[in-house]
């Protein structure tokens, strides 16, 4: 075990060097430059690029930016002049990471109930509108829906703020706006695993043993049909955690979704190194993390060298 | 121009190269006076190029400012020298006329050097490391967050002119939501998209703010010869319906522009007419639609071209109206001009911008808005040698009369704004550029909240402004 997540931890750094290195490459490949007031002139844009050491050869700008990494520090951001790289994502991050948790616990948990729902009343009109409701869920972009929610719960009905951060109420509609892809998709998974599940023969046994259908489902069925949205969960929570610009746009939320799109479209290359390992390190752990749940979670997977 | 923090307007001394500005009694936010040491500790850090600033340009024909600049001459030599507490003396290269003019800009602002020190590199990166001696106090503001307050600041010099004790401020990027906002009484001021401009034009709490930014066609001269041909510049101005671009495209309530120069920017020193309207005097009808005289021109102007036809493409970006505006103009310019054909080149907005800055383009809009309220800094633009006349447009007479306008007359104001008119005149005439439309931004705004101004730059004063009950 330890060694299965020793060797995995050397894959996870690899992988980040590797989205470092592509990153870094592909910012130099941005047009403009970090300096967006289209007035300044010629002479002083490259005064500025010195200053900031943008003039030397791209292999050492490599070198400073991958030292600079390894040690932790992400610079300072070109568009927020003075703010570190760190304190920009440490301030902005809050709102964010607390409608992806939200979003993720009632898109899951509904999720899981619809398509358990779905499932026991395979075929049936139950089934059908489940179904029609995960469709509608996937197929509709959130900004859709956030603009739907805003426009008819807070202008028409006034039941909850239309925009801005502030307090609890003000996170229900961008959580509802975010929820909705979570809810589809685990309703979808759900709904499939649990078919095959009350199909298998150990459900027949539990149910010849005289459990109600309620018994079964609830201790043996659910379990086990949670197994592959285990698998979907991690990524899911990552890049809901992260924000969603759309949605974040729509609610005027001061979020980190708002500030990855901004920093890209200004080259504000720290920033975006910055968001892009915030987000690598959250994806490769969530995963790493999942793969050693796995073990626990179902006894029929081992994880490689234990059996040794 | 009224003076704020100095105590008259100066009058400038050793041919038109010594500003020395007596210093009214005021005190920061903090209790410490504004002092004279506080601009020049404040410019000497804006110029000084370890501060990275991206407003340092702006100090050009401060004596040395471009030494510094380019980091062959310390701050210290800055032409700017506290004589007393309160007198600062400011000494320049050469005279610039709109000198004046120029400090309204934030960037010639004073700074603390006091609280500079204090603070060290956080200074300015939060509103509790930053102190004021304008209306209002920052608070709230953290760096990275999209809402903040102003506070009145009772230590500024005109406090008693400031009726709103707070104001609340928060970036809303999406026009919807803050039109919801606004509807449901939650803002007192939104700005609108087009879209949003078009319905709520009859309501009565819309204003149209006019800006001091022009929009205009450029014509590449170096890569188009065509171009140098003034008729079928001339015919290409002719064949724009501005009103019905305006009215279709942009919504937003937008001018058509005779001049490049825009409305509402500077006024004749002895008549107080308005430079553009005074400029587009016999002139207007170079950007008024003729599409019968259009025709004529571009006939002519072909001919002595020696061509029969003619093909370019006009190079837009992916911005909100650059792709409605690019098929009007093509669907226009080729309706109205036999032999044109133009094919339309959409790029990201910022390689529209380096490739405008790079000649790589036949045909593109442009727009410019202006630093300081004086004609000079959109007519600089099109000088021979202006980097920023993408089009390579050349005129003798106008750059004789932009030169004359800061050297001969630097002095005169009268005669520098005769050489002003005229030169505009001559870009207008020739078509040097193609002037489409000055902007203007549609707002709807609460009609208990009176006195609202707004600079030509965009931003508000809020002195004076009241509350109705």
């Amino acid at each position: 075990m330890v060694k299965y997540v020793l060797k995995r931890i050397g894959y996870l750094l690899l992988t980040l060097f590797i989205v470092a290195s592509i990153t870094f490459f592909l910012m130099k490949l941005l047009p403009g430059t970090p300096f967006n007031n289209p007035k300044i002139p010629a002479a002083q844009i490259a005064i500025l690029r010195k200053q900031y050491g943008l003039d030397l050869p791209v292999w050492q700008q490599y070198l400073n930016y991958m030292v600079g990494i390894a040690h932790g520090d992400f610079g300072e951001s070109y568009q927020f002049a003075g703010q570190t790289v760190s304190y920009l994502i440490s301030t902005r991050i809050g709102p964010s990471l607390q409608l992806g948790v939200q979003a993720m616990i009632i898109g899951t948990l509904l999720g899981i109930l619809l398509g358990a729902i779905a499932a026991i009343r395979k075929n049936t009109w139950v089934d059908a509108t489940a179904t029609i409701f995960a469709i509608i869920g996937r197929s509709i972009p959130n900004f859709v829906f956030a603009a739907l929610l805003q426009f008819w719960l807070a202008y028409k009905w006034r039941l909850f703020p239309i925009a801005l951060w502030d307090g609890f109420s003000s996170s229900i509609l961008p959580t509802l706006a975010l929820a909705m892809a979570p809810l589809a998709n685990t309703a979808r998974f759900m709904r499939t695993e649990m078919v095959d599940v009350l199909s298998s023969d150990y459900i027949e046994l539990a149910k010849s043993k005289g459990e109600s259908q309620w018994q079964v489902v609830a201790k043996h069925a659910m379990r086990n049909s949670m197994i592959p949205i285990v698998t979907i969960i991690g990524p899911m929570a990552v890049d809901l955690m992260l924000g969603s610009l759309v949605v974040e746009n729509v609610f005027a939320i001061p979020g980190i979704g708002q500030q990855f799109v901004q920093s890209i479209t200004t080259n504000d290359y720290p920033v975006i190194m910055g968001l892009t390992m915030l987000y690598s390190v959250m994806l490769t752990v969530v995963i790493l993390i999942v793969d050693i749940l796995y073990g626990f979670i179902d006894p029929r997977i081992r994880l490689s060298g234990e059996g040794n | 121009m009224q003076p704020a923090v100095a105590k008259s307007v100066a009058k400038p001394t050793d041919n038109g190269t010594v500003y020395t500005y007596n210093l009214r009694n005021s005190k920061w936010s903090n209790g410490d006076d504004v002092t004279a040491s506080d601009f020049v500790f404040a410019w000497r850090r804006t110029v000084d190029p370890a501060t990275k600033s991206q407003y340092a340009y702006l100090y050009s024909g401060v004596k040395n400012a471009d030494k510094i600049m380019a980091g062959k001459a310390k701050a210290s030599t800055l032409g700017v020298k506290a004589l007393s507490k309160d007198k600062l003396q400011v000494t320049l290269e050469h005279p610039i006329p709109y000198f004046n003019t120029m400090l309204v800009n934030p960037a010639f602002f004073p700074q603390s050097e006091k609280a500079v020190g204090e603070y060290g590199k956080k200074f300015g990166t939060q509103s509790k490391y930053l102190v004021f001696n304008g209306p209002y106090k920052l608070t709230g503001w953290n760096g990275t967050n999209n809402s903040w307050k102003e506070v009145k600041n009772p230590t500024y010099w005109n406090a008693k002119n400031v009726h709103i004790d707070q104001i609340n401020v928060t970036a809303i990027k999406d026009p919807s939501t803050a039109m919801n906002l606004y509807q449901s009484g939650k803002l007192d001021d939104a700005s609108l998209t087009g879209d949003q401009a078009a319905v709520a034009k009859s309501k009565p709490d819309y204003q149209g703010v006019k800006q001091a930014s022009t929009f205009y066609l450029e014509l590449n001269e170096k890569k188009i010869p065509a171009f140098k041909n003034t008729k079928i510049r001339q015919a290409i101005g002719m064949s724009i319906n501005r009103e019905e671009y305006i009215k279709k495209v942009l919504q937003d309530g937008s001018i058509d522009a005779p001049n490049v120069t825009p409305q509402g920017l500077a006024q004749d020193p002895s008549t107080k007419e308005d430079f553009s309207k005074e400029a587009a005097k016999g002139y207007s009808q170079y950007t008024q639609y003729n599409p019968k005289e259009a025709k004529t021109l571009w006939t002519a102007g072909l001919k002595e071209a020696n061509l029969k036809t003619l093909s370019v493409e006009l190079l837009t970006d992916d911005t909100d109206n650059a792709k409605k505006s690019g098929e009007y103009l093509q669907n226009t310019l080729e309706k109205n001009l036999p032999g044109l054909k133009v094919t339309i080149a959409t790029v990201p907005f910022k390689t529209r911008l380096s490739r405008s800055q790079n000649g790589q383009f036949d045909m593109v809009m442009g727009g410019w808005s202006a630093d300081f309220p004086d004609p000079i800094t959109f007519l600089d633009l099109f000088t021979t040698d202006g980097s920023y006349n993408d089009g390579k447009w050349s005129n003798a007479q106008y750059d004789k009369l932009i030169e004359q306008s800061k050297t001969t007359y630097a002095t005169d104001a009268e005669k520098r704004w005769q050489a002003l008119i005229q030169a505009q005149q001559i870009l207008t005439k020739e078509q040097g550029i193609i002037p489409i439309y000055q902007r203007v931004q549609a707002h709807l705004v609460n009609p208990k909240v009176q006195n609202l101004k707004t600079a030509p730059g965009g931003s508000y004063n809020f002195v004076g402004v009241t509350l109705k009950k």
